[in-house]
C-alpha cells in the first residue's frame, strides 16, 4: 500500500488519529479498493471506530500490491501511542510540511511515515507493525429504529455540560424530546458526584425519527473524538441505535472521508425482552484466537454476507473479508468435549458481552454487539455471530 | 425549609458565577449560609485548611431576580449547607448565556442543589440543562462555626497596592521562599519581604493610604502610635499567593489590616460583595 497526503489532508488525518486514540491502543490498517480504513478498538471491545479515506482525499493512493516498491495490500496494526507524536505540533505541521507519504513495506514489517518538509527537509519514520486480520464491526444501522441528526455544533454545545471525566452517560428519546443525563452506577456514587441531565427538543435535530422509545447508556467520554473531529470540520453527525443493550452508532461523512463509531450500550436490568439474549445465559462469548491461517482451513469459503436481511453492511466493510464466526464456533462447539461447561463471563459494566480472562495460548475473545442479531437470529441458536473480532493477540 | 431563586440578568449572573469561581480557587469545600438578604459562602478556620478562613457575603437582591426562603424554624430563618464551590462553578460554567437560572434546595437521594438553566435552543423550545449538585445540611447546632468573624484588634490597617503588581511580586518571591513577611505602618507604606539563606528581597510600596476606621473602629492603636512605625505579620506565600490568584472579581477597594504578628485581616469590597480572607502567622 503506498499513499499521499497532501497538505491540509495531514491535519485531518492527524485528527483522525487523535479520535481514535480517544478509544483504543491500537491502530488497524486496511488499505481498501474504496479507501484507506484506520480502525480501533478498545481493550474491553465495547466501543469500535473506524475513518474511512476514499481515494479523493489522497493525492496519491494506491493500495494494490506494487511489486517494483514492494509494497503489498496487507493489514496491519499499529501501536497508536507511535502514530500519535507524528502528527501533533498542528503549527509546526501546517507551516512546514508539504506532503505525508504512507507505506508498508512486507520485508522489514514497517509502515513507513514519510513528511516532506519546506526547505528540502524530509521526516522518515518506520514504525513496525503487527500483521493480522481486517478488524471491522458489521454493524446493521439501517435496523436501529431511532435515528438521529444534528450538527455536530449541536451535540458539541451538549456534550460541554458533562465534565470531561464523566465516563457513562444515558440518552433517552420519546416522541418529542431527547434527554442526555450522566449515568451513575449505584447509588452511593449519585451522591457524591454532581448530576446532570440535558433535555432538548425534537425540533433542533436535521433528522428526528423515533421507532421506539428507549433509553441507553454508552460512553461519552469515548465518543467526544468523533464529535471534536465532527466539530473541527463542521460536520454533521448521524446516530443510530434501539432498545438499551444494543449498541449505538454515530458516523460522519464527507466525500473525502467516512466515520462511524459504534459503541456498546448497558443492558437494562430491569427489562427483560425474551429475544434479547441475557448476558451470561446464552451468550457464547468465548471464541478462541485463530490465527491466520487456521481462519482459511476452519471456515472454508469466506462468506460475505453477515446474518443481516439483505447483506447491506456498513460501506467500510464492503469488499472487506467479513469474518463470519458462525459456522466457526459451531466447530469450536464440536471440539469442545461434551460436558465440558464454557466458563460464564464476569459482566463487565461497560460492555454487554465481556472479555473473561482466561491465560495461555487460546485467548478467548468477547463478542461486540451479539445482541443486534436479535431480530435476526432465532432466539434459540447460541451462536451469536460477533460483529468485530480481531483476531490478533491479546496484550 | 425551602430555598428558591432565580436568576434573568445575563449580567447578574456573570457577575454571581465570577464570585462562584473565586471562591473556588480557594477551597474546596465551604459553607453556604443562606439568609432572607444574603448568601455567605464561609469557610471556618481549622487546622486542616491550615488555619486560614473566609467570609464572602453577597447581597441576595443584586444577583436574584426571585428570592424565596424557609429555613430551619421560624426564629432561625436560614440554611446552612456544606457544598463544594468546585460543583457549583461548573454548572454555572456552561450556563453563561441562560435565559434563566433556577436554584433550589431539592431532595434526591440525598439533599442538592438543583440548577436548572434554561438555554437557548435551535428551535421553540429552550434547551434546559439540570445540574444536582449534593450539598450536605448543616446542623443548628454547629451553627456558631459559621457566624460573621468578628474585626480582629489590628494595629495597622493599609489599602494595598494595585492587585496585578502585588500578584506578580508575589509570584516571583514564592519561588524563592515559603514565607512571606508582610509588614506596614500608618503612613500608607508596606513592604513584603522574604529572607532565605541565599537571598533577601524586599519590595516597598508607598502611599497606599491607609483606610479611616474612624473613632467607632476598632483601632488599637492610640493616635499616638508613631505612623512610621511598621507592624509586621509572616504568612505562608503560598496562601497569600492562592488567595490573589483566584480572584475572579475586580475589587473597587482592597485593603489589609495586619495584628502584630498575629493575623493577616485581607478585605476585598466591591459593590454587592465583600470577601474576607484570614490568613494566620506562622508558628
Amino acid at each position: 500500500m503506498k499513499c499521499v497526503i497532501e497538505g491540509n489532508g495531514i491535519k485531518v488525518f492527524g485528527k483522525a488519529v487523535h479520535a481514535l486514540s480517544r478509544i483504543g491502543d491500537e491502530i488497524w490498517l486496511d488499505p481498501l479498493e474504496k479507501g484507506l480504513a484506520v480502525r480501533t478498538v478498545n481493550s474491553s471491545q465495547s466501543a469500535y471506530a473506524c475513518f474511512c479515506f476514499t481515494p479523493l482525499f489522497f493525492q496519491q493512493y494506491i493500495p494494490e500490491p506494487d511489486i517494483q516498491k514492494d509494497c503489498e495490500a496487507v493489514k496491519c496494526k499499529l501501536n497508536i501511542k507511535c502514530v500519535l507524536p507524528l502528527f501533533r505540533c498542528a503549527s509546526w505541521r501546517e507551516r512546514s510540511v508539504d506532503k505525508c507519504e504512507i507505506s508498508i513495506n512486507i520485508p522489514n514489517s514497517r509502515v513507513i511515515f514519510q513528511f516532506h518538509c519546506r526547505h528540502g527537509i524530509t521526516k522518515t519514520y518506520n514504525l513496525g507493525y503487527q500483521e493480522c486480520e481486517a478488524l471491522q464491526a458489521v454493524f446493521p444501522a439501517h435496523l436501529c429504529p431511532n435515528v438521529l441528526m444534528a450538527q455536530s455544533k449541536l451535540l458539541g454545545d451538549i456534550v460541554v455540560h458533562f465534565p470531561v471525566s464523566q465516563e457513562e452517560v444515558t440518552l433517552s428519546i420519546s416522541s418529542f424530546k431527547v434527554t442526555l443525563k450522566t449515568f451513575c452506577e449505584d447509588e452511593n456514587n449519585c451522591i457524591r458526584g454532581m448530576n446532570t441531565e440535558l433535555m432538548l427538543h425534537a425540533d433542533e435535530f436535521d433528522y428526528f425519527q423515533v421507532g421506539e422509545d428507549s433509553a441507553v447508556t454508552f460512553c461519552l467520554k469515548e465518543l467526544r473524538g468523533l464529535l471534536s473531529f465532527a466539530e473541527s470540520y463542521g460536520l454533521s453527525v448521524s446516530s443510530q441505535f434501539g432498545v438499551a443493550g444494543q449498541p449505538v452508532f454515530f458516523s460522519v461523512k464527507d466525500m473525502t472521508l467516512e466515520a462511524h463509531v459504534v459503541l456498546s450500550t448497558l443492558t437494562d436490568p430491569n427489562h427483560k425482552s425474551p429475544s434479547q439474549p441475557v448476558p451470561g445465559e446464552d451468550c457464547p462469548v468465548d471464541v478462541p484466537k485463530i490465527s491466520t491461517a487456521e481462519v482459511s482451513t476452519c471456515e472454508g469459503p469466506m462468506e460475505t454476507e453477515v446474518c443481516v436481511d439483505d447483506g447491506e453492511q456498513v460501506a467500510s466493510s464492503q469488499g472487506s473479508e467479513v469474518f463470519n464466526p458462525t459456522p466457526h464456533m459451531r466447530k469450536m462447539f464440536q471440539l469442545q468435549t461434551p460436558g465440558e461447561m464454557l466458563p460464564r463471563p464476569r459482566l463487565a459494566p461497560e460492555s454487554t458481552l465481556t472479555t473473561p480472562v482466561t491465560p495461555a495460548t487460546f485467548k478467548i475473545r468477547s463478542l461486540l454487539f451479539g445482541a443486534v442479531y436479535t431480530d435476526v437470529v432465532d432466539s434459540k441458536s447460541v451462536d451469536l455471530p460477533s460483529l468485530a473480532c480481531s483476531s490478533d493477540t491479546e496484550e | 425549609m425551602k430555598f428558591r431563586a432565580k436568576i434573568i440578568d445575563v449580567g447578574c449572573l456573570n457577575h454571581f458565577t465570577r464570585v462562584v469561581n473565586t471562591v473556588s480557587r480557594l477551597t474546596k469545600a465551604c459553607v453556604l449560609r443562606l439568609t432572607c438578604d444574603h448568601l455567605y459562602f464561609v469557610l471556618s478556620g481549622r487546622v486542616a485548611s491550615g488555619g486560614v478562613s473566609m467570609w464572602c457575603e453577597l447581597s441576595q437582591g443584586n444577583f436574584f431576580d426571585e428570592f424565596q426562603l424557609e429555613g430551619v424554624s421560624a426564629d432561625a430563618n436560614e440554611i446552612l449547607l456544606e457544598v463544594a464551590p468546585e460543583n457549583l462553578s461548573r454548572a454555572l460554567k456552561t450556563a453563561q448565556n441562560a435565559k434563566s437560572v433556577k436554584i433550589k434546595l431539592t431532595k434526591k437521594s440525598s439533599a442538592c442543589l438543583t440548577l436548572a438553566a434554561e438555554l437557548p435552543s435551535l428551535s421553540s423550545v429552550s434547551r434546559v440543562v439540570t445540574h444536582d449538585i449534593p450539598v450536605d445540611v448543616i446542623p443548628r447546632r454547629l451553627w456558631h462555626d459559621f457566624r460573621e468573624p468578628q474585626m480582629p484588634d489590628f494595629d495597622v490597617s493599609i489599602y494595598l497596592p494595585p492587585l496585578k503588581t502585588l500578584k506578580s511580586v508575589v509570584d516571583r518571591m514564592k519561588n524563592l521562599s515559603n514565607s512571606l513577611v508582610l509588614e506596614a505602618n500608618l503612613n500608607g507604606e508596606m513592604n513584603l519581604k522574604i529572607d532565605t539563606d541565599l537571598v533577601s528581597v524586599t519590595t516597598h510600596f508607598k502611599d497606599l493610604g491607609n483606610p479611616p476606621w474612624g473613632d467607632d473602629g476598632s483601632q488599637s492603636s492610640s493616635p499616638h502610635r508613631d505612623p512610621e512605625l511598621m507592624t509586621e505579620v509572616c504568612v505562608d506565600i503560598r496562601k497569600l499567593q492562592q488567595f490573589l490568584t483566584g480572584q475572579q472579581v475586580h475589587p473597587s477597594r482592597a485593603m489589609c489590616n495586619i495584628v502584630d504578628r498575629r493575623i493577616l485581616h485581607l478585605i476585598f469590597l466591591h459593590e454587592d460583595v465583600s470577601l474576607q480572607y484570614f490568613i494566620p502567622a506562622l508558628a
